[in-house]
């Protein structure tokens, strides 16, 4: 069997598969090292959408209520006390669900998340078995022996009757 | 006699009977999806109440500490013991305009009520001076209004956009929040309710 027909088997989807997640692993949880205050808030206003803005970050923003809450994510970072997520908890409390620029993975939200990826589970098992079902198929296709089998049964069939 | 051209017979055609397997999955599918979305809609509140939701609602009120534009310092703890309705407020801010008089005309319901009336102050942040003293000055309004230089004190009552009008009880805790422009009708019914509620 060639290289290349080797590689398509199920072992090497199984590499390609592994490759992928490891990637995505090492890339989420990469430690990217101890952070200034300014790239904290900087990091923290990214997560957050201007309130009355369409589109923008409370970090692109030059919105007078974005200042406001890039100011209060500074005295918050100043403090010390609190974490990120703590932080962008206070400003989703006051200003609602709709300031997260990243949904959260609770609730209605969780949609956001699930199904995307209940969408890729179900393709890739719908090809799966659609993958089989065409294998089976081209079983079923006669090939010269069937035929010649037939074609035999069929002159015995004649010269009886 | 034999009959020619006998043909094999096809390969079993399970395409439908795959098609009439699966299609009861995909009715049910699109059904519970449908059936999902006319919950999720069907739950949603589609009435305007007068009041708006709020995180603070029945919690304690935002630090407020700041002064006022005549430099007198303020201190919302202090007001304890008092229901407060504060007004947040911009002079170039056209629905807070009309919603001015409404309030001249709650403020004065309210003083009639002598000591039981509730403190009412406005909060400006992002405004001048002068136009806010002029606006008050050609259109009324002699309660207190006060800084809110850094927008501190709207960040932590999560107000983005003016008109806001909040009602706190005399312990300092949050009742009522109104999102644009209010009544006085509307804040006189609301204030009684919380004082009959209250006891």
């Amino acid at each position: 069997m060639s290289w290349n027909k080797q590689v398509k088997r199920w072992p090497g989807w199984m590499v390609l598969l592994l490759v992928v997640v490891g990637l995505l692993a090492v890339g989420a949880t990469r430690d990217t090292g101890p952070r200034t205050p300014e790239e904290r808030v900087e990091e923290i206003s990214k997560r957050l959408a201007c309130p009355v803005c369409d589109g923008e970050s409370v970090f692109e923003s030059r919105n007078n209520a974005s200042q406001s809450i890039r100011t209060e994510i500074a005295q918050q970072v100043a403090a010390g006390t609190v974490s990120d997520d703590e932080i962008v908890t206070f400003i989703e409390q006051r200003f609602g669900g709709k300031v997260l620029l990243v949904p959260r993975a609770t609730g209605i939200d969780a949609l956001v998340w699930a199904l995307p990826a209940a969408a890729l589970v179900c393709s890739v098992v719908g090809l799966a078995f659609a993958f089989r079902r065409w294998k089976l198929a081209a079983d079923t296709v006669p090939d010269d022996a069937d035929r010649a089998l037939v074609a035999a049964a069929l002159q015995r069939g004649e010269a009886d009757g | 006699m034999s009959e020619p051209g006998v043909t094999l017979d096809a390969p079993p055609d399970s395409t439908g009977r795959g098609r009439r397997r699966i299609a009861p999955f995909i009715v049910l599918a699109v059904t519970v999806v449908l059936v999902g979305l006319f919950w999720v809609l069907a739950s949603s509140d589609s009435s305007k109440p007068d009041t708006a939701e709020s995180f603070l609602l029945g919690r304690p009120a935002p630090r407020v500490v700041t002064t006022t534009l005549d430099g007198t310092p303020f201190d919302l703890s202090r007001r304890k013991g008092s229901w407060v309705v504060l007004n947040f407020f911009n002079s170039t801010c056209v629905p807070c305009k009309a919603e001015h008089p409404e309030l001249v005309a709650f403020v004065d319901q309210q003083a009639s009520l002598g000591l039981d009336g509730a403190e009412f102050y406005t909060v400006v942040n992002d405004d001048s001076d002068g136009a806010v003293r002029t606006w008050f000055d050609d259109n009324g309004g002699g309660w207190p209004i006060l800084r809110d230089d850094d927008g501190t004190i709207a960040i932590g009552f999560g107000v983005a956009q003016v008109p806001e009008t909040w009602i706190i009880d005399p312990d300092g805790i949050v009742q009522a929040r109104y999102a644009g422009v209010t009544t006085a009708e509307s804040l006189g019914t609301v204030l009684q309710r919380l004082r009959q509620a209250r006891g």
